[in-house]
């Protein structure tokens, strides 16, 4: 049954070779977050790192930003297209445009090719999401760009170093355009810190085996982990399965924006189409292909249970199609910057439609992707400072087991900015950063717990970009559970306490002492939610995670809270009527 | 008996003197008790520990000791400890009903935590629970803003209220964190000194005593892990030190922090979180310590137990510390950037990687042919196949036997049976048929599986922060650790592997060699270059002071006691600072000048570059103060009585290199091991340890009974 990953390659050598390429990755990632300066690195940890092969194909991902683990390969592929019979030792690549080879501006890519002698021997990639890279907003993610050129400065596959030689006009055009020059600067520098680690440990790796032994053990990592994907897809019922989830608006119209997908099971391997999916929209919610595949893989990946290794060999089994000139595939000049939303809907449609082939893998919907706050603007000193703060949300009820209260979207691996330390850079003061009671979808297995977090500006005005969603389609639930509560955004004008409630999509003036709440929503729940046990119940209303009015008309339980016990009759009463009464 | 007296300041009080010193490690399954006699005679006693109330065995242990060898207890001056009792109360979830206060708006900041996950594509992952529930977090009206400015004065009245409630509810320990303690303490001081007024008898954490620093969350896990511990280790600590009354010893009972320092019952109780890592630091410090006297200043420890092993790296006789930790269920990764999935500490710690693999760990074939080792362990039950106790998963154990690496009878001089049949049998089905490989072999790639986990932990102290593992000598101890040291050596290319006398209860003869040592830190945010100026020079002056006091009170002076300093140092807006020793006693302009360029050699060591033009900001200041004691045990002159390894083959088969055939391997005493190297293949069997001594590399003796292996 089970047999060696492949004839002629020693089990013991390709076990050793898998764990040093995770070693390498993970002391890259590490590199990263010692040596960064901004928060939405080293704090919130947006960014990621890999080593590729000679060819482009990764071998290996960090723990970090799951995402971009499959638009490296689309990245890769400009980069060899531009400097295939280009690259000398000492180069170093970086690339953001989403129209060749970038997922939106602020993620800078860089690569630096691996040489042993003369020889390629592979790619130290790093990717990092910039705090600011020009454009009309600061942070350059507004969502209600029409146009790319809008969003700031636009790089395409070019050498940040040339045979080690740092190339001083890059930096400087780079410095002029961004409103945090050492910021970004410092970043940079963190990615080339990254480059050289991965470089490094990588030549060691190769000495140590030899080239064409480890070469052969790179090439067998990749057919093993495409191995043990197909594996699992095979035993999966061939056919054609859907799903419709979407985007509320794109700041421009009300127009619900659809992204629905058809998974093909055949035999082996997988299609998934999007073809009945949005056209193009006017705001910048756009996905290149690149990332909608990298949205696709990664969904995939999720449901498959082998501990497989993190290589681009996952992707091989995975076919994915979308219109050009559709959100999912756009054409020039597109804006871009909000893209990571739609790849969240990706995701959730995904997850949907695979909920009908492997039912006890899918959690219900979570929070939809995590919202972006940009407050930026100019101290008294006439400093500029920019936040730029991501705010993560829950995780959909399971199977067997309830979601997970305030947590990173699975596609990524996001942390948060700690209040004291957004409080110390820069001129804001958070007031609150709660769980959101009553906020998950209900169920056998109830979904997670969102979050809230409120900024007061204490600058004497500011710029404010809100990209937040799932105000009109909640998070679903699966086999019987309830939708997850609706997000909110929330402002609060100094010195009132009037409160007014914003769209989805915000840009716009904020003055000294507005309050400004953002609230996520839950997760979805998973089963019927009058099978939920009582006990379960009664804990989370003792927690105050829901309200007791929560608890009996979602659950049909019933609480005194006094006496912190459940009220068996009144709820099996409850229980009964409610079943018996239709479904409202 | 008072042992959380206020205003206690973690100070050890320590004796140097003649008399009779005594370390106890108090482990899992054994009690190791070691006594030192001022002639350097050492007495040692295996005892099964007592989890329930671990005071037991140390007591009756250490009475039984003392009567055997006719040691007064009147003789005993001192007691060093190191104890798994705060870890363990993490893991078991034995700790007290704590409750936590905090500013109105941030009763979550314990639960939301870091909102990572620890493993990427893993749907079924859940966040551990949080030491204390929602329902016992309760918020209070106050607010400090950022600089340490009052945006909104405490109201007294919503603390009373709060800790009622908790009160009400069962609570009997309290955190108290506030946003913004770190930069203003007002007010957590304020509450706390209202709640010890009305509730005297109640546990307090406050965090600006626990951990006065910025980041909440990492502030508030850190109290109220503390909160959390409180009542336990007071009562462990009152416990042990009364029964050490009862048999005559009034000498003080010191313990093992997480950073190998030593520090006094009493502020221990206070701050138990400091000694949540007190078990695996003792045995890193006990290498250290050792290196230091037998002038391997350079070591990579390495401990290997039955379900876990841990490196830590000695850099020129120090250890090399942390400042954060999680403490997880299960296996710490050697990957630090998880932030997920654990309890965080932030609390200066030996940097110990963990990895999850052990003479127990199991081996098995998943489904794509990969054959992994752990993290799972066979643990004490049942155990090793081959210890035919149940056990039917292939071990690293099974493997070495397999191989003809441990004894294929009996180990441990006979008390314990082997059965290399079992092992074989099990390692055959389970692994060696599903891999289409020779069973030999199959236990050879169970090895090496292990060895390249075990190496990753070597890595992650080593090459991850920089260091050339060459540069370092691989000190090993604990049970399986000499059967694995020569091979982890040759993949780093590590060029010595010292095997320390009594590896089995080494930890405990290692807490007697140390010195009193203090560990100052001052924060100090500024530019390098003011740390020449007149406020870094007194900055400088007062921390070297403080430690020189600290040792003057406990009777150390000029001759005595020293004082290194050192500087955490970064860029600007980093989260990670370098620490760099300040070489000399000036703080003059070219001591900095030194001290900029040493810190931009160690940057572009690690990370491949430098940022040109920009000066490095310094974060904190560190002094280690020492005192060095007269009566502290020397390696150089112990003398040991341990009972031999029973009667043994002269000669056995042993396969050392996959794919080729078997050697006829001498199988010898530690005693038959002498100053001059003896080529191997060669087996060394003691009672409590197995040295394995391949073809090619050599071993001998020092001259303070270590067993030195060039690989």
């Amino acid at each position: 049954m089970s047999q060696s990953p492949a004839t002629d390659i020693d089990p013991i050598t390709f076990a050793v070779i898998k764990s040093a390429l995770d070693a390498i990755v993970d002391e890259m990632a590490f590199s990263v977050i010692s040596t960064a300066r901004s928060e939405i690195v080293k704090d919130v940890m947006d960014f990621s790192t890999c080593i590729c092969g000679a060819d482009g194909q990764m071998l290996a991902q960090a723990k970090t930003i799951a995402l971009h683990l499959g638009a490296v390969p689309v990245a890769m592929s400009h980069v060899l297209q531009r400097y295939g019979d280009d690259l000398t030792p000492g180069d170093v690549i970086v690339l953001n445009d989403p129209y060749e080879g970038g997922m939106h501006l602020p993620d800078l890519f860089m690569f630096k090719p691996i040489f042993l002698g003369d020889a390629l021997e592979g790619f130290a990639v790093a990717i990092c999401h910039h705090t600011d890279v020009g454009g009309r907003v600061p942070g350059s993610n507004a969502s209600d760009s029409t146009e790319i050129y809008q969003e700031g400065l636009r790089l395409p596959a070019v050498k940040l170093y040339e045979r080690g030689e740092q190339n001083d006009m890059l930096f400087r055009i780079i410095e002029k355009n961004v409103r945090v020059p050492d910021i970004v600067r410092g970043d940079i520098e963190a990615q080339f810190a990254a480059c050289r680690v991965g470089e490094r440990e990588f030549l060691k790796l190769l000495q140590r085996y030899g080239r064409e032994v480890s070469h052969g053990y790179l090439a067998a990592l990749l057919d093993y982990a495409e191995r043990l994907t197909r594996e699992q897809i095979a035993k999966w019922p061939d056919g054609t399965y859907r799903f419709t989830d979407y985007i509320d608006d794109d700041g421009f119209s009300d127009e619900p924006i659809p992204i629905a997908v058809a998974i093909t099971v055949h035999g082996d391997g997988l299609t998934v189409d999007y073809e009945d999916s949005s056209p193009q929209v006017t705001g910048a919610l756009n996905s290149t292909l690149s990332y909608t595949q990298s949205c696709t893989y990664l969904s995939v990946r999720c449901v498959l249970q082998a501990d497989i290794p993190n290589n681009a060999g996952v992707f091989r089994a995975i076919d994915v199609r979308a219109p050009e000139g559709s959100i999912l595939n756009p054409r020039l000049p597109a804006a871009c910057a909000a893209r990571a939303l739609t790849g969240y809907r990706v995701v959730d449609a995904m997850f949907g439609a695979l909920a009908k082939i492997v039912p006890d893998r899918v959690p219900a919907a979570g929070e939809g992707g995590n919202t972006v706050v940009c407050i930026g603007g100019y101290r008294t000193d006439n400093a500029p400072f920019i936040i730029v703060d991501m705010l993560c949300g829950a995780w959909g009820g399971r199977f067997d087991r309830d979601g997970v209260d305030a947590v990173t979207n699975p596609s990524q691996n996001m942390s948060n900015t700690p209040v004291e330390v957004l409080e110390a850079e820069h001129p804001v003061r958070i007031e609150s950063y709660e769980l959101l009671p009553d906020s998950c979808g209900a169920g056998e297995f109830r979904g997670g717990l969102g979050i809230a977090r409120e900024y007061r500006l204490l600058a004497s005005e500011a710029g404010l970009q809100l990209r937040a969603d799932r105000m009109r389609f909640r998070p679903y639930g699966l086999s019987g559970g309830s939708s997850a509560r609706a997000a909110r955004n929330l402002m609060r004008p100094a010195g009132t306490s009037d409160v007014e409630i914003l769209a989805s999509k915000v840009t716009r003036r904020i003055a000294h002492g507005d309050v400004i709440r953002h609230e996520q929503p839950g997760g979805g729940g998973f089963g019927d939610p009058f099978e939920r046990d009582p006990q379960r119940v009664l804990q989370d209303v003792l927690d105050e995670k829901i309200t007791p009015e929560f608890a009996a008309r979602e659950h049909g339980v019933v609480v005194d809270v006094m006496a912190g016990c459940v009220d068996i009759a009144a709820t099996a009463a409850l229980r009964e009527q409610r079943r018996g009464a239709p479904q409202s | 008996m008072g042992l959380a007296r206020e205003g206690d300041d973690g100070a050890a009080t320590a004796v140097a003197g003649d008399g009779v010193r005594v370390g106890i490690d108090i482990g899992g399954t054994f009690t190791d008790i070691v006594a030192a006699r001022p002639d350097g005679r050492l007495h040692v006693a295996k005892v099964s520990s007592t989890t329930r109330s671990p005071d037991r065995a140390v007591v009756e242990g250490l009475a039984d000791l003392l009567n055997q060898n006719g040691i007064s207890s009147q003789d005993v001056v001192e007691i060093v400890h190191g104890s798994t009792v705060a870890s363990n109360t993490i893991l078991q979830k034995t700790g007290a009903r704590t409750g936590l206060i905090t500013t109105r708006g941030f009763r979550d900041v314990l639960e939301i935590a870091r909102i990572r996950t620890p493993e990427m594509f893993d749907l079924t992952w859940s966040k551990p629970e949080p030491l204390v529930p929602r329902r016992l977090r309760l918020e209070v009206d106050e607010r400090i803003a950022a600089d340490g400015g009052i945006v909104r004065p405490l109201v007294r009245d919503s603390v009373i209220s709060s800790v009622e409630r908790l009160i009400e509810a069962g609570m009997d320990s309290l955190a108290i964190v506030f946003i913004n303690s770190h930069a203003n303490p007002a007010h957590e001081k304020a509450a706390e000194e209202l709640v010890r007024q009305r509730w005297p008898e109640l546990a307090v954490s406050a965090s600006w005593r626990v951990l006065p620093e910025i980041k909440e969350y990492e502030r508030t896990s850190t109290t109220v892990v503390n909160a959390y511990l409180q009542p336990v280790m007071r009562t462990y600590l009152e416990r042990l030190q009364s029964g050490l009354r009862e048999i005559g010893i009034e000498a003080p009972l010191l313990m093992i922090a997480s950073n190998g320092g030593v520090s006094s019952a009493r502020a221990t109780a206070e701050r138990p979180v400091f000694a949540v890592g007190s078990g695996p630091a003792a045995g890193v410090a006990g290498a250290a310590r050792l290196g230091v006297a037998c002038g391997y200043r350079d070591l990579i420890a390495f401990d290997m137990g039955g379900t876990t092993a841990k490196a830590a790296l000695v850099d020129d006789g120090q250890l090399t510390l942390t400042t954060e930790y999680e403490f997880r269920e299960g296996i710490s990764t050697s990957s630090r950037f998880i932030k997920a999935g654990g309890y965080m500490l932030k609390v200066p710690a030996i940097d110990i990687a963990e990895v999850g693999a052990g003479g127990g760990s199991i081996a098995h074939v998943d489904a794509g042919g990969l054959l992994h080792v752990g993290p799972r362990s066979a643990g004490a039950v049942p155990g090793p196949v081959c210890y035919g106790l149940g056990g039917d998963e292939p071990t690293v154990t099974d493997a070495s036997v397999a191989i003809g690496y441990l004894n294929p009878n009996h180990l441990a001089g006979g008390s314990l049976k082997i059965d290399r049949d079992m092992a074989l049998d099990a390692i055959s089905s389970r692994i060696a048929e599903p891999l289409g490989i020779d069973t030999i072999d199959a236990a050879h790639g169970i090895r090496a599986v292990a060895n390249a986990n075990m190496a990753r932990a070597l890595r992650a102290v080593s090459v991850e922060r920089g260091r050339d593992p060459r540069d370092f000598a691989l000190m090993v101890f604990g049970g399986s650790a000499a059967l694995h040291g020569v091979e982890l050596a040759r993949m780093l290319a590590i060029g010595t592997v010292i095997v320390p006398n009594l590896p089995g209860v080494f930890t405990a003869v290692g807490m007697l060699t140390s010195d009193i040592e203090h560990h100052l830190v001052r924060p100090f945010s500024s530019p390098l270059r003011t740390l020449a100026s007149d406020v870094g020079k007194a900055e400088l002056d007062r921390l070297r002071d403080d430690a020189l006091m600290v040792l003057r009170e406990e009777g150390y002076g000029p001759g005595t006691a020293t004082v290194a300093i050192s500087c955490d140092l970064r860029y600007r807006k980093q989260a990670l600072e370098l620490t760099v020793p300040l070489a000399g006693d000036g703080f003059d302009d070219a001591a900095l000048d030194r001290l900029r360029r040493d810190f931009k050699a160690a940057y572009a060591q690690r990370f491949g570059y430098t940022p040109e033009h920009e000066e490095p900001d310094v974060v904190n200041l560190r002094a280690i103060g020492v005192g060095h004691r007269t009566g502290r045990l020397d390696f150089a002159g112990t003398s040991v009585e341990a009972p031999s390894a029973a009667d043994h083959a002269r000669f056995r088969p042993v396969s050392f290199v996959r794919g080729e055939p078997p050697i006829d391997t001498p199988v010898c005493d530690r005693d038959d091991i002498d100053v001059i190297d003896i080529p191997g293949p060669l087996i060394v069997e003691t009672y409590e340890s197995t040295i394995v001594v391949p073809p090619g590399a050599s071993i001998r003796r020092d001259d303070y009974s270590n067993l030195l292996i060039t690989p």
